[in-house]
């Protein structure tokens, strides 16, 4: 039997006009919901991992992100991300012991400048109190996984952990 | 290079006034319900520019119509989008952050905005660790960025429609050196070795497979030549400066000076690997470019006006384009005998071929108002705001 196949590729081509002007107001958004539905999520390098814990301070909470271990051959070192907010309610200098892990014990003690001026670079001095973290100091903003920024209402300060720490 | 455009003139046929207008008459009514809410806004540059892109999308379909040419016409829109993609684009980047460098706040705050070419970098990190190496948002982020998924949705949409036409109809980065390559009257160089055509296909394996490795956008980070006109890495340090120096010289080499000595979409042809990824595409798409064999005389015209070397004296003998064809319409348009056709996958090559060109452009040219359109009319409206 012969195969009708340009009637086959007409109709094809008709179909695909049909996609044409299905697609500002059906398909653009089920194949965006469709890829939303797939369970992703940008790299934590990028965007410091979920929430973990949060700590309320006085008028202010420090938010504590799961450590994030960058895959194989990515730069960078482990670290964890710590968020202050609002910047508002931060006092001029920050001097602040954090417990990361939640064990009741500060892991490290965090201390930065608050300056009114958002656009001013920061620097921060993270000290280790134990052999977990690392402690580095006048970091700013040169590298994903030891640094100080602010973005938006917070201040977000990621602690590098030591070599070979998970 | 030979450029048979007076002859191919000559032979189109051409249909009359009223029957262009009856034929053009869905895409203006198109035109009219994508900008509909250009026209809601209450300012008045934005009504203009959604005006002067409807004038503009319809007035070159018309064109289309009348004279069955595709290339020309669509080049004022591509060129168009080109250049005026990146003033709308930087101008809205200045007003929101000051600066066409991305500060580290942006990309940690996920509103680095996600073009489509990072898609086939971010494909293997995704299936093997569920992460996407971009420090963009999947949702969007407060309306300052479209965000991940709407981007893949509306390339993926797209490229069922146009197949490789997206590099044709709505790639905002090749007008720029499809608007350079169109300047010289004649090509400087001419002589190419053919090899270069697996350009794209070697930097895709490379970026790709860098890109898993690394876990990083490897192609955005180090080699996109359009970092020089829209956003690019802010220069903190040495490899920052190396970086834009890469982006700078890669823009100046491949879309300005080597178009303007070929009068090629250098690289579109020779260097782009979404545009590699993208022909793919092609193979699902029920449109193609045909070369009628019994027509066809090997003059090799177009072979010689092909903006991407996707015809060759090999794919003449098989009567077809190569892959890398972005259906631009330059062959079928200058073909002295008609042999070059625009076709539809199942059917016999010399019936109706003005029929699958239709069927192609009407859906093209509609999403290329709906997508490259918008964008006109927000970079349009972005220069009127100056002025009214």
């Amino acid at each position: 039997m012969k195969i009708p196949t340009a009637a086959f590729g007409y109709t094809l081509g008709g179909v695909t006009l049909a996609v044409a002007v299905l697609t500002p107001f059906l398909l653009i958004g089920l194949f965006a919901n469709g890829f939303a539905s797939l369970g992703l999520h940008v790299d934590e390098v990028y965007s410091g991992g979920p929430i973990v814990r949060t700590v309320n301070a006085q008028g202010y909470t420090v938010a504590i992100h799961r450590t994030v271990v960058p895959h194989l051959l990515q730069r960078g070192e482990t670290f964890v991300q710590l968020d202050w907010k609002p910047v508002g309610a931060l006092p001029p200098h920050m001097n602040e012991l954090v417990d990361i892990d939640g064990d009741g014990q500060p892991d490290v003690r965090v201390s930065f400048d608050v300056p009114k001026n958002p656009k001013e670079h920061l620097h921060a001095d993270i000290d280790a109190l134990n052999a977990r973290y690392r402690t580095v100091h006048g970091i700013g903003r040169d590298a994903f996984t030891s640094m100080i920024v602010r973005a938006d209402d917070a201040i977000l300060v990621r602690v590098p952990l030591a070599k070979g720490a998970r | 290079m030979a450029t048979n455009a007076s002859i191919a003139r000559a032979v189109a046929p051409r249909r009359g006034v009223g029957r262009s207008l009856l034929l053009t008459l869905p895409i203006a009514l198109w035109s009219m319900l994508m900008f509909s809410q250009g026209f809601m806004r209450a300012s008045r540059a934005t009504k203009m520019a959604s005006l002067l892109t409807i004038v503009f999308m319809v007035a070159l379909f018309f064109q289309m119509m009348r004279t069955s040419e595709t290339y020309r016409w669509r080049r004022w829109f591509f060129v168009a989008l080109g250049f005026l993609f990146p003033v709308g684009f930087i101008y809205n980047l200045v007003a929101a952050r000051g600066t066409m460098g991305i500060p580290i706040e942006e990309m940690i705050a996920g509103r680095t905005p996600f073009c489509f070419i990072p898609i086939p970098m971010i494909i293997l990190p995704a299936a093997f660790t569920r992460s996407i190496i971009f420090p963009s948002s999947i949702l969007g982020n407060n309306g300052n960025t479209a965000g991940i998924a709407v981007m893949v949705g509306l390339w993926f949409a797209l490229s069922l429609v146009m197949g490789k036409g997206w590099c044709s109809y709505a790639c905002f980065f090749g007008g720029i050196e499809e608007g350079f390559a169109a300047i010289p009257k004649r090509a400087t160089v001419k002589k190419i070795n053919p090899r270069w055509r697996y350009g794209p296909w070697a930097v895709l394996l490379a970026i790709v497979l860098l890109s898993f490795a690394f876990f990083e956008p490897t192609y955005c980070m180090w080699l996109c030549p359009f970092k020089a006109v829209t956003e690019y890495v802010a220069a903190r340090n040495l490899v920052g400066v190396i970086q834009n120096i890469i982006f700078i010289a890669l823009f100046l080499g491949l879309v300005v000076i080597l178009p303007l000595l070929t009068k090629r979409r250098t690289q579109c042809a020779f260097f782009c690997p979404f545009g590699a990824f993208q022909s793919l595409f092609n193979k699902i798409s029920i449109f193609d470019v045909k070369i009628n064999r019994e027509l066809c005389n090997d003059c090799l015209v177009c072979r010689n006006v092909c903006p991407t070397m996707a015809v060759n004296a090999e794919s003449l003998a098989k009567g077809e384009t190569h892959m890398a064809c972005m259906r631009c319409g330059a062959c079928v348009d200058q073909c002295p005998k008609d042999a070059a056709v625009w076709h539809i996958k199942g059917t016999p090559i010399a019936v109706k071929p003005e029929r699958a060109r239709l069927m192609y452009i009407y859906g093209a040219w509609a999403l290329a108002i709906m997508f490259g359109g918008s964008i006109l009319a927000q970079s349009t409206a972005t220069i009127l705001h100056f002025f009214m």
